[in-house]
């Protein structure tokens, strides 16, 4: 499904190695969670696989197409099928939640039907399901500010669903709930992906979390993937190895281990 | 720390003095004169006093040219701003990543802004002849150099982080701007141009004089034919005017602000 083969990343401005060396395969119908610190890569790493970040070298496949080499215009079909959920959200405030998720329709619009907001009776019907899957189809006409966290959240997982995706990349998609919504959101967006065999990419701060939803873990460290297995398989010395010599293993919930 | 406090005295002792030497400057090449001032106040009662009482046989004929006067702001403003809207998109650094673009429309905007609304009237008015028409023209190309400034500067501030949602989407760069960038810059846009509404009708009133239309027109040739009356009555509509549309604007404005401040 995913193959990212030798990817590095630079940050230019910074000079800050990002992404050293990574290689990588991810099954159709997985659900992997990449754990590590802030500033790992985590986030870099999911935003390469749909482009967001020019890596400076390497090679990434998606379905065999190698989106990196792609004409634009290609870039936005394969785009198309990957959704993306972020921590903050990042929906248009102002505007209603249908509009949000509508969105996630883009690629099958025109720009000319763009610029009055006009989208096919498909687009229409394929938001309704999707807030319909996320339980908010009674709040396609509110406004996004007037809603909670988890019902933001609860959007953006809409506008990604809309898109028809087969990847969902969810970077950090619970960092800024609380923790009884981090579940709930969890498991919403783990149950849907399940449910139609869509291959879920996660970064997570939470170990126990990563326990819970990843299939399979990926440990990052200093932009270097140190672990790589499922939750079983991960011992003391990989969770050493991942957030470095710590006193605050607390924080990271080794306790669920 | 005694020589900090001796810097920062003679600092302040030096600024001190480069006021006044620009205010000295500025005054003697400006003959500013109290004296001159207070001896011009008798003349400038006599001219007030033949002003009484005002002369409204003409009130209605003025009303209509009031109107004319803020017909020619409201398509002034428009004009201006729907020529803006799209330009300033490729004056925004965050749009428009080819820098001979950007530079290019940035000086179209800075020349239009730069030359004032009056001297716009008076190359209009050459071009396509006396009345509102070159007014409405000369709104426009200043407008749309102001509101392309604001425009592109208020596109600049939008949140990265939610364009990057857009084109997570696979959406194209066309259907990001319209789609992720204008919907944010909205409030603000519909804010300015309303603003520049306001402005435009302080301005139209004095095109007039350059024989852009409107009520503008009225004063200068009342003002030609020493019809003293006619002129305060004028001013008075001119004042008024002016003071509804800032009113009315203003009203508006804050009920858009108001909209974003909750978000």
């Amino acid at each position: 499904m995913i193959k990212i083969e030798n990817l590095s990343h630079t940050y230019q401005n910074r000079g800050i190695e990002a992404l050293k060396n990574i290689n990588l395969e991810i099954q159709k119908g997985e659900s992997l969670v990449i754990v590590g610190s802030s500033g790992s890569g985590k986030s870099t790493l999911l935003k390469a696989i749909n482009r967001l970040v020019e890596p400076s070298s390497g090679r990434i496949f998606i379905n065999g197409e190698d989106i990196l080499h792609s004409p634009l215009e290609k870039v936005y079909q394969i785009r198309g099928k990957i959704g993306m959920i972020f921590q903050n959200f990042n929906l248009i405030e102002r505007e209603s939640v249908a509009q949000n998720v509508l969105n996630g329709r883009l690629r099958y619009n025109t720009n000319f039907n763009t610029i009055f907001s006009r989208f096919s009776p498909e687009d229409y019907s394929v938001a309704r399901e999707s807030l319909s899957m996320v339980n908010l189809a009674d709040f396609k006409k509110e406004r996004v500010t007037d809603l909670s966290g988890g019902q933001k959240q609860r959007v953006a997982i809409a506008r990604a669903l809309s898109q028809n995706p087969e990847i969902i990349l969810a970077d950090e998609p619970v960092s800024s709930l609380d923790p009884k919504l981090m579940k709930e959101i969890m498991d919403l967006l783990t149950n849907i992906c399940r449910k139609k065999g869509i291959t879920l990419v996660t970064s997570l701060h939470f170990l126990d979390f990563a326990k819970r939803y990843g299939t399979s873990i990926i440990g990052m460290r200093n932009g270097e993937i140190v672990f790589n297995g499922c939750s079983a398989d991960l011992t003391e010395k990989d969770l050493i190895n991942i957030y470095g010599e710590t006193e605050d293993w607390h924080l990271y919930g080794k306790t669920g281990f | 720390m005694a020589k900090l406090v001796f810097k920062s005295r003679y600092r302040k002792l030096l600024i001190g003095l480069a006021i006044i030497v620009i205010y000295y400057w500025s005054i003697s090449g400006t003959d500013t004169n109290p004296i001159n001032f207070i001896e011009g106040i008798p003349f400038m009662i006599d001219f007030v006093s033949r002003m009484f009482p005002p002369d409204v046989s003409n009130l209605g004929k003025f009303l209509l040219k009031a109107l004319e006067t803020l017909q020619m702001a409201i398509i002034g403003s428009t004009l201006g701003a729907l020529i803006a809207l799209p330009l300033s998109f490729l004056a925004a650094r965050n749009v428009t990543s080819n820098r001979f673009i950007y530079h290019v429309v940035r000086g179209v905007f800075d020349t239009c802004r730069g030359i004032n609304e009056i001297v716009w009237g008076l190359i209009f008015v050459s071009m396509v002849g006396l009345g509102p028409f070159p007014g409405v023209l000369a709104l426009a190309a200043h407008v749309t150099g102001a509101l392309g400034r604001y425009f592109s500067e208020a596109i600049e501030t939008v949140d990265p982080e939610i364009i990057k949602a857009i084109v997570s989407t696979g959406a194209n760069k066309f259907q990001v701007i319209v789609r992720g960038i204008f919907p944010q810059v909205k409030p603000l846009f519909i804010n300015y141009a309303f603003y520049y509404l306001e402005n435009n009708f302080r301005a139209a009133t004095v095109l007039g004089l350059v024989g852009a239309g409107g009520i503008g027109m009225e004063l200068i040739t009342s003002m030609r034919l020493f019809r003293n009356q006619e002129v305060l009555t004028i001013l008075i509509i001119m004042v008024l005017g002016v003071a509804a549309i800032d009113r009315f604007s203003a009203y508006v404005r804050k009920k858009i602000i108001r909209i974003e401040r909750l978000e």
